[in-house]
């Protein structure tokens, strides 16, 4: 394992490699710098420049923007109090309360270096455990894929903060998308509405970047009062300041239990579908404050913040990741991207995944690894020019993504009908944002639904028994927990309900 | 009255059982125990019992829906807007082909989140609508090799 992972690190450091990782890696810590683009655009955008590359180039490319992009959003949340994305959300506790102190550098330095150690925490837990897990999941028949895909789906729908009665809706109108078109099984025609284009099924790019691309830039398009989108936000800091490198490592590496804990927690969140890593840094914070002999010091610009929130999310992509090569469930809307990359080089994901690819899997572990080299490199030399990028205007922004997005679906099959499919979902995503539905549901119903369908039929067509659903160990505990994770989640929001009923009627 | 999740609900509904309708015409499979039906049906029917439950929740709670938060009210307009030009883009795509549209494109996009005010700003966002679409154009077809529309009635 270790000779195959160090002949993949040298493969990866070949400028053939090396290049589109670094290239990915910058425009993963630009775009998660910049407030208003998340990791899941910037990989959009970046996805149509991967078409001409090889695989292993272009999911290299994506795993530097998953690695820069979930590093980025540090900088504008500690030098301007706005996270560059969710992610970085639990970072301007303290981060922003830091900088103004006069101590930017300090926290920058802390932010990087606490994603560092915790993404190549991540890197371990990735390149040791996913192998094991695909052998247990290449055990698995058709009922337990059937199970685990169905848990999949009911554990996001009932994670979602709003409404779990819309996140399973939400869920519902996924697997909507993927009946329309012919059958999995056998190709048969079913509603189509007398549309053609509709007969070869809907691609699940398209969705994907119509749905999250438009439903981030027009809410944000809402909020813009005409011929004002160059206002800047106040800043921490003016001019130059210095990271101290050795300093901030010292730092962190005197806080082993923080850091290992923080990182514990984004892994699980990780691996665990669609939670995402602004749920990791938040819950790390909040762990590392609950630890904490000072818990009341949080807030006011100390390091442990910084260091919780920034270690947890880097760890949390080596968890998505995991989630992807092992079972082929992608773990947010940025390994749903990547698992559409593979399928676009005509790589089947899926536990049969390593085995079938090993070198690219490997490939890829190694570019998670060097990326983290990158990401250090370019925030350490470029942190200080930040403020200069992060002021883009909407007005030159919002319209070039608009057209990367159309290039990146026209570039699929070479067809204007995956551009209009682009619009069309993009229409319904700001439509559910607006109704307060959540996306992520939708997108893995859009991703999982053939697979649902494929491994039903095959589990009928191999024993037209239901009750093996249940009855099959693994299936029906994964059923089971099905059931529980969405009665749990129903509790759960009936119960701060009634908590916040209870605090207004209080609230005389 | 029905509230937003009402209409939202509502709208599912319709959708749902208008395609569960649809697939009753399609045909029982003899090599396969359940046909291509029989998955769509499960699915749309589960969406339509979501739904419905979305417009009883939402009528029930009718007297209890929180008032509309305070602040500024949302650019409805802008994003409308925003929209129609995209749908334009889109079509005119295949006719003007991608350099001609996406330069259009970008310049009305540019013009109608910031209006440009005297003469410098138009030529910035001339420049700018030239350089997103060469820039791209070059760097996808060029660079790697991936095609983009060409116009049908400029063969640009």
């Amino acid at each position: 394992m270790f000779e195959l992972l160090g002949t993949s690190i040298l493969g990866i450091l070949h400028w053939h490699y090396l290049l589109p990782l670094a290239a990915g890696t910058l425009a993963g810590v630009v775009g998660g710098a910049l407030p208003g683009v998340t990791i899941t655009m910037t990989i959009i955008v970046v996805l149509p420049f991967t078409f001409g590359l090889d695989p292993l180039q272009g999911l290299a490319t994506m795993a530097g923007v998953y690695v820069g992009g979930s590093a980025g959003g540090l900088i504008t949340a500690i030098l301007l109090g706005i996270p560059g994305t969710p992610s970085a959300i639990a970072t301007t506790f303290d981060g922003f309360p830091m900088g103004k102190r006069g101590e930017a550098g300090r926290a920058i330095g802390l932010g990087t270096w606490a994603s560092f150690f915790g993404g190549l925490l991540g890197g371990v837990f990735l390149i040791t455990a996913t192998g094991p897990l695909a052998s247990i999941a290449l055990e698995f028949g058709p009922w337990e894929f059937f199970s685990l895909f169905v848990f999949a789906l009911s554990m996001v729908a009932g994670l979602v903060e709003t409404s779990v009665l819309k996140g399973l809706l939400s869920g519902a109108i996924g697997l909507i998308v993927t009946v329309l078109g012919n059958d999995p099984v056998l190709g048969q025609p079913r509603l189509t509405l007398g549309i053609s284009f509709l007969e070869g099924g809907i691609p699940f790019l398209p969705v994907l970047i119509g749905v999250f691309a438009f439903a981030q830039i027009m809410s944000d398009v809402e909020r813009i009062r005409r011929g004002a989108t160059g206002e800047g936000p106040a800043v921490a800091v003016e001019g130059r300041f210095s990271v101290p490198h050795l300093k901030v490592i010292g730092e962190i590496l005197s806080r082993p239990f923080l850091l290992l804990w923080s990182s514990f927690v984004g892994l699980l969140i990780g691996v665990l579908p669609a939670i995402g890593g602004s749920a990791a840094s938040v819950m790390a914070y909040d762990q590392a404050k609950k630890f904490s002999r000072r818990p009341e010091k949080f807030g006011s610009g100390i390091p442990e913040g910084i260091i919780a929130s920034e270690s947890s999310n880097n760890a949390n992509v080596g968890g998505s990741l995991v989630t992807i090569m092992a079972f082929g469930i992608p773990g947010d809307a940025v390994t749903a991207v990547m698992l559409g990359a593979l399928t676009i080089h005509g790589i089947q994901s899926g536990p049969l995944f390593i085995s079938q690819n090993l070198k690219l899997a490997y490939g890829i572990f190694a570019a998670y690894i060097v990326a983290h080299f990158i990401m250090v490199t370019i925030i350490a030399l470029g942190a200080r020019f930040a403020l200069r990028v992060v002021t883009v205007p909407k007005a030159i922004l919002f319209p070039t993504v608009l057209v990367l997005c159309v290039v990146g679906a026209y570039a699929l099959s070479n067809v204007m009908a995956n551009v209009y499919i682009l619009a069309a979902f993009g229409v319904l995503g700001y439509l559910l944002v607006k109704g307060g539905f959540p996306l992520a549901p939708l997108i893995l119903g859009v991703i999982l639904g053939d697979q649902i369908e494929i491994n039903l039929i095959r589990a009928v067509m191999t024993d037209p028994n239901p009750w093996l659903f249940f009855t099959h160990p693994i299936s029906g505990g994964l059923l089971a927990a099905s059931v529980i994770s969405v009665v749990f989640a129903l509790w759960q929001h009936r119960r701060h309900r009634r908590r916040v009923a209870e605090a207004e009627d209080l609230d005389f | 009255m029905l509230g937003r999740d009402g209409w939202a609900g509502l709208a599912c509904l319709v959708v749902s059982l208008v395609l569960l309708a649809a697939t009753r015409g399609l045909p029982q499979s003899t090599l396969v125990p359940i046909g291509p039906g029989v998955y769509p049906r499960f699915v749309l029917g589960i969406a339509a019992v979501l739904s419905a439950l979305l417009v009883a929740s939402d009528f029930a709670a009718r007297g209890r829906r929180a008032p509309r938060a305070p602040g500024a009210a949302p650019n409805y307009a802008l994003v409308g807007a925003a929209f129609a030009m995209f749908f334009l883009y889109i079509v005119a795509l295949p006719y003007l082909g991608f350099r001609i549209a996406t330069f259009a494109f970008f310049l009305a996009f540019y013009a109608l989140l910031e209006p440009p005010r005297g003469a410098r700003r138009w030529a910035l966002a001339l420049v700018l609508a030239v350089l997103v679409a060469l820039l791209s154009w070059f760097v996808f077809e060029r660079g790697l090799s991936v095609l983009l529309p060409r116009g049908r009635w400029t063969d640009f």
